[in-house]
């Protein structure tokens, strides 16, 4: 019981005379967990949304003339045999018109100078969810091209391209950021510490002359990191904590948010960026007390 | 009352012990001797006779160039990291030049002794009090240590040195600074040591006042050789020889 309270009266001690370096370290060390916390936010969102949106892929083949009945097994023999679908639905020019109608609501009107028959016929395949890769993509989007009076393909392989590329820089700039806040967080919390131990060398030295043991002296510069990765962390955290919910309140309602259905961190995962940056901190700490304290 | 030697075992025992620094400088040269537990000992000679470095030699801030230096029975150049840490909280030094906390107060200075061995604040509250008051400086607790006159910080190094009621304690020229009052609050502390908690005094000094009318053994270091004090009983001198 003493001990512990000498540890964390120690502690207190250290924080107290360098408060400025301190203050300063846990700006650092807050900033960086925003930072890549942020990025890593918007990275498994967008991963998410990538999940998401390959499962709702679906090729639509417009067609120049109507599918006969006769025709409907051997177009749908030939799209099945190229690769594995869920679906298969042939639309008419009539069901178009239809869904048409029925999407505009009670602006239909504006169709009553249309013909039924202005809309193409076309041909709705969904793929099985395990043909995730764009390239597969495109190339069945090239196979159905070749079918019987095929005019067009609309597979949105475009927009998902532009999306995976996006989804890698932002790969990147995670990768990035995490390195930033191992190299910040280390290094910022070892020269804290040794700005501690330079502090209090007089003092250290007469603990050892008085018999202090080893854990005596270092357990408390080692819990000062370790304060400093959880501080700093927590403070990050909730800093990113309020903006997402800033962003959820003014961007409500239907727009980019809603589309990727955009969540905070997992409480695991809230929990595991925590605890790394208390052992990424601790890990300087030790750095420190393993080089400038001879016991 | 210097105690009996036929029949103990030393609590210090040095073993032909030499310490020579860099390049050539002999500071302690054969050096054989025992103490006793609950003795009190004063080491005198001239500066540099190499008082101070017996000193530092028993509580192994230095390590003899050759010769056994052993503790409580125990080696000390065997004894662990760990080990010398233990010993050290048991044994009290007031060093010649102090070695305080400017910035602190007087009682966090003492405090820090009993720190180290996790004693409880109520305990440390009240020993620190206790050892104030047998130095009169009772009114000076609360006063940062660098406010002080030397003689004033030159009682509180004692004061932190005998904090653990140290079985053994050792005081380098712990008289240095202190006018006549002061050298018997000293005297009266170490008598007040030794009586009470059984503790084995040993004083570096060259002040002939602590120890012209004491009954226990005096030894003279000169030129880093110990022999007994010219002017002693001859009894010591067979206690020195035993």
């Amino acid at each position: 019981m003493h001990f512990l309270a000498y540890i964390l009266r120690q502690t207190g001690k250290n924080l107290r005379q360098t408060w400025g370096t301190q203050v300063m370290t846990l700006l650092t060390v807050t900033l960086s967990v925003l930072l890549f916390a942020f990025f890593f936010l918007i990275y498994t969102n967008m991963l998410r949304a990538s999940t998401r949106l390959g499962n709702d892929v679906r090729l639509i083949v417009y067609l120049d003339q109507e599918v006969t009945a006769p025709m409907r097994p051997v177009l749908e023999k030939k799209i099945r045999g190229f690769a594995p679908v869920e679906k298969i639905v042939f639309v008419s020019r009539t069901e178009a018109f239809a869904r048409l109608s029925a999407q505009l609501g009670k602006e239909k009107d504006i169709l009553n100078d249309m013909g039924p028959d202005f809309l193409p016929p076309s041909i709705e395949v969904y793929p099985l969810k395990k043909l995730d890769d764009l390239t597969k993509i495109n190339q069945f989007s090239d196979f159905l091209l070749t079918l019987p009076h095929a005019a067009k393909v609309q597979s949105g392989s475009d927009w998902l391209r532009r999306f995976g590329y996006f989804t890698n820089l932002l790969r990147a700039v995670v990768l990035l950021s995490g390195s930033l806040l191992i190299i910040s967080m280390t290094f910022i919390v070892s020269y804290t510490l040794r700005l501690t131990v330079l502090s209090r060398q007089g003092e250290l030295e007469i603990l050892r002359l008085l018999g202090a043991t080893s854990a005596y002296i270092r357990l408390p510069l080692l819990l000062e990191g370790m304060l400093q990765g959880f501080l700093g962390s927590s403070c990050g955290l909730a800093a990113l904590y309020i903006l997402y919910q800033w962003i959820a309140r003014h961007f409500s309602g239907p727009g980019f948010l809603n589309l990727f259905d955009f969540a905070f961190f997992p409480p695991e995962l809230t929990t595991a960026i925590l605890l790394t940056s208390v052992l990424l901190c601790t890990g300087g700490s030790l750095f420190s007390i393993r080089r400038f304290i001879r016991v | 009352m210097p105690k009996d030697a036929s029949t103990d075992k030393p609590l210090v025992e040095l073993v032909n012990v030499t310490k020579i620094y860099p390049p050539d400088v002999v500071a302690v040269e054969d050096v054989s001797l025992r103490i006793y537990k609950g003795e009190i000992l004063f080491l005198t000679g001239m500066s540099g006779a190499g008082k101070t470095t017996l000193i530092k030699l028993i509580c192994r801030l230095e390590t003899p160039t050759s010769g056994v230096i052993e503790v409580a029975g125990r080696d000390l150049s065997r004894i662990s990291t760990a080990g010398i840490q233990r010993m050290r909280q048991k044994i009290g030094v007031a060093y010649q030049e102090f070695r305080l906390l400017d910035k602190q107060t007087v009682l966090q200075n003492i405090a820090m002794a009993m720190e180290v061995t996790y004693a409880s604040t109520k305990d440390i509250q009240a020993r620190v009090e206790e050892l104030l008051a047998l130095l009169n400086l009772s009114d000076k607790r609360d006063k940062l240590v660098g406010e002080l006159s030397r003689g004033e910080q030159q009682r509180v190094a004692l004061a932190r040195a005998a904090a653990n009621g140290p079985s053994l304690l050792l005081a380098d020229e712990p008289t240095g600074n202190l006018d006549a009052a002061a050298t018997e609050l000293v005297v009266n502390l170490f008598r007040h040591l030794n009586e009470k908690n059984g503790s084995t005094i040993i004083v570096a000094t060259h002040d002939e006042s602590i120890y012209a009318e004491t009954q226990h053994r005096v030894m003279a270091l000169c030129n880093g050789k110990l022999s007994a004090h010219p002017n002693r009983a001859p009894r010591q001198i067979e206690l020195f020889e035993a």
